[in-house]
């Protein structure tokens, strides 16, 4: 990660954190909104990778507010809620990991149990797919300038394939919590409710998969791989 | 974990010819072989193929020049295994040798055994199988038993070796065997390399439920190799073989071996898909395009240096969970019959039957969550 890009993460989990009381007030006084403008035009003259990052910050800190609608405009709105995902999925991970090592049973931590680490190795899976599909997406995207009918084809497998990780993510995060995980008083709820909100908005599962389904059926069994292959960053 | 950067992939040199150069190439030289034996091309075993592949620079690409290789970045080796793969090229004969063997030989062995097995590798013409799996051992790789014990004439072996691929059609093995009488789990243990037509030494096929020889009991009784055979350091096999593996969990090979499925099922649905069909294309494409960015990425990080024993399991686990998905959820849609002789139908049938050992080869389930929880800080 870039120097510049690292104090921009830093700024963003100070200022997110402040946002969770008081609201989106914070993120826009910071100048969030303008980390995609042009330095030329007083902005910070960012790119995808910088708003990847931020906005994986906001899914874990600050997932209820608006702060997608606010760096990006309506046709990337899909990639925004990627990051977005990839973040809570990260943040829901570790929360469980952290409390499956804390949490005893049967005279030992819960993380200790064979069955428990068998499913957090699968939720894992899910949580690494999701923030690969939102950093190579972020690099397609930076490569076509932003432009997101260029990208159609990352745009549209990345959030078919987030959406395909929440109901994993969720349903493991909350098992391995048990009941605690279900109260309003503790914090998984905060990330696993907008990550089932998210999979639907922006395009559900099946909206996605016809759009990439009749485009690659267009393309012939060997023009997918040869299109896959041209399209490499 | 706090998000997951992609290592980046960035081959030097001009990949985008690279690419167009081998496969003019394939187009000329690839046997026009049977759809079912493309499917699952890394086992298909093909020494003419394998001579002329290695004659025109693609195998041992990255070794260095005085043993005849490419001096070839490992990138660019990825970029032209990904596309022998998509093609269903007949890569099975040096397949091992070049992936597992010449780098560990390379990294660890001795300089005669440099000079002595690494040209024949390169040029596609000396094939190696890998001795590990023992019966009582499985995935347990530290129940090892089979006994090398050093005399004045070499390393004497006693103990027999199971699943062995390849190993009827291999030349050498590189095996990992105890070498200090008495020892236990991981430590005593040492890597040899067998030259697999020494007196002592006999192998017997294991025929797998789809009717194919691809594994192998090999018994070794009272077989005698050189002193010059141990790779490596004694007593440091089990470093060594941990290693190795990482070298074979996060290829293309672990999303791309039933490739040919997809491209059947893309090319049979026709441009103008029903809506179920256009859905399972679009999820298949998806989950494809990412297991290859996890792998791209991993590969990037071996070939950087690291050890990238987490996300290499990663691949591996989505990989073979894909793989063996993919026939499961297009037999639940095509209406062909399991008896039917078209493309798509017997390729359904052969994956069908191969896919419970997508998640057995190369370190079972099972043990690829063990240690990916162990990455995790579980264990």
């Amino acid at each position: 990660m870039s120097d510049a890009r690292a104090l921009l993460c830093d700024t963003a989990r100070a200022v997110f954190a402040e946002a969770e009381t008081v609201g989106i007030a914070p993120i826009e006084e910071a100048g969030f909104g303008l980390l995609l403008v042009a330095e030329e035009q007083g902005g910070f003259g960012g790119d995808w990778g910088d708003v990847n990052a931020v906005l994986q910050i906001a899914g874990m800190a600050v997932p209820d507010l608006p702060v997608a609608e606010l760096i990006a405009g309506e046709t990337l709105q899909p990639a925004a809620t990627v990051s977005l995902m990839a973040g809570a999925m990260d943040r829901a991970l570790t929360l469980s990991i952290d409390h499956v090592n804390t949490r005893q049973q049967f005279g030992r931590p819960l993380g200790k149990f064979q069955a428990v680490q068998q499913s957090l190795a699968v939720m894992a899976c899910e949580v690494r797919a999701v923030g690969a599909v939102a950093a190579a997406l972020a690099a397609r995207l930076d490569t076509a300038k932003l432009d997101a009918a260029a990208a159609g084809f990352e745009i549209a497998a990345a959030k078919l394939r987030a959406n395909r990780a929440v109901g994993v993510v969720t349903s493991i995060a909350h098992q391995v919590h048990g009941a605690i995980g279900f109260t309003a008083e503790y914090e998984l709820h905060r990330l696993t409710v907008p990550l089932m909100r998210w999979r639907g908005a922006h395009g559900n599962d099946d909206h996605w998969a016809q759009i990439l389904g009749r485009q690659v059926a267009a393309l012939g069994g060997r023009g997918l791989w040869d299109t896959m292959t041209a399209r490499d960053a | 974990m706090q998000g997951f950067a992609l290592y980046p992939f960035d081959p030097p040199g001009d990949i985008a010819s690279l690419r167009a150069d081998l496969r003019a190439w394939l187009a000329v030289n690839q046997p026009q072989s049977d759809v079912v034996a493309r499917a699952n091309c890394w086992a298909s075993f093909d020494p003419d193929f394998s001579c002329a592949l290695g004659a025109a620079g693609y195998v041992g690409m990255t070794l260095p020049a005085r043993y005849g290789g490419g001096d070839r970045h490992p990138l660019e080796r990825y970029v032209v295994i990904e596309e022998l793969l998509a093609a269903g090229a007949p890569v099975g004969a040096h397949w091992i040798a070049d992936r597992q063997t010449a780098p560990l030989i390379l990294r660890y062995g001795s300089e005669e055994q440099r000079e002595r097995y690494l040209p024949g590798i390169a040029r596609g013409e000396l094939y190696a199988c890998i001795g590990l799996s023992e019966p009582g051992a499985g995935s347990d790789l530290a129940a090892v038993r089979t006994m090398a014990r050093e005399t004045a004439d070499g390393w004497r072996i006693n103990g027999q070796k199971i699943w062995t691929t390849g190993a009827h059609f291999s030349h050498i093995m590189l095996a990992l065997v105890r070498t200090e009488e008495g020892s236990e789990r991981n430590v005593g243990l040492s890597q040899l390399l067998i030259d697999l037509d020494t007196p002592g030494i006999t192998i017997r096929p294991i025929i797998d439920m789809a009717g194919h020889h691809d594994f192998n009991e090999v018994f070794f009784d009272d077989a005698l190799v050189p002193h010059g055979a141990l790779v490596g350091e004694h007593g440091q096999g089990w470093k060594q073989v941990t290693a190795e593996l990482g070298l074979e969990r996060s290829g293309p090979e672990r999303y791309l071996s039933s490739h040919a499925l997809l491209v059947a099922l893309i090319d049979t649905a026709g441009p103008d898909p029903a809506p179920a069909i256009a859905t399972l294309i679009g999820e298949l494409t998806a989950e494809m395009w990412t297991l290859r960015q996890l792998s791209m990425s991993t590969a990037a990080k071996l070939a950087a240096g690291e050890d990238p024993m987490v996300e290499a399991s990663v691949v591996k686990e989505l990989g073979n969970a894909f793989e063996q998905d993919m026939p499961r959820r297009v037999q639940a849609i095509v209406t062909s019959g399991w008896d039917d002789e078209d493309d798509l139908a017997r390729l359904l049938r052969a994956l069908l039957i191969a896919s419970p050992s997508f998640s057995l080869r190369g370190g079972t389930r099972e043990v690829i969550r063990g240690i990916i929880a162990r990455g995790l800080g579980l264990r």
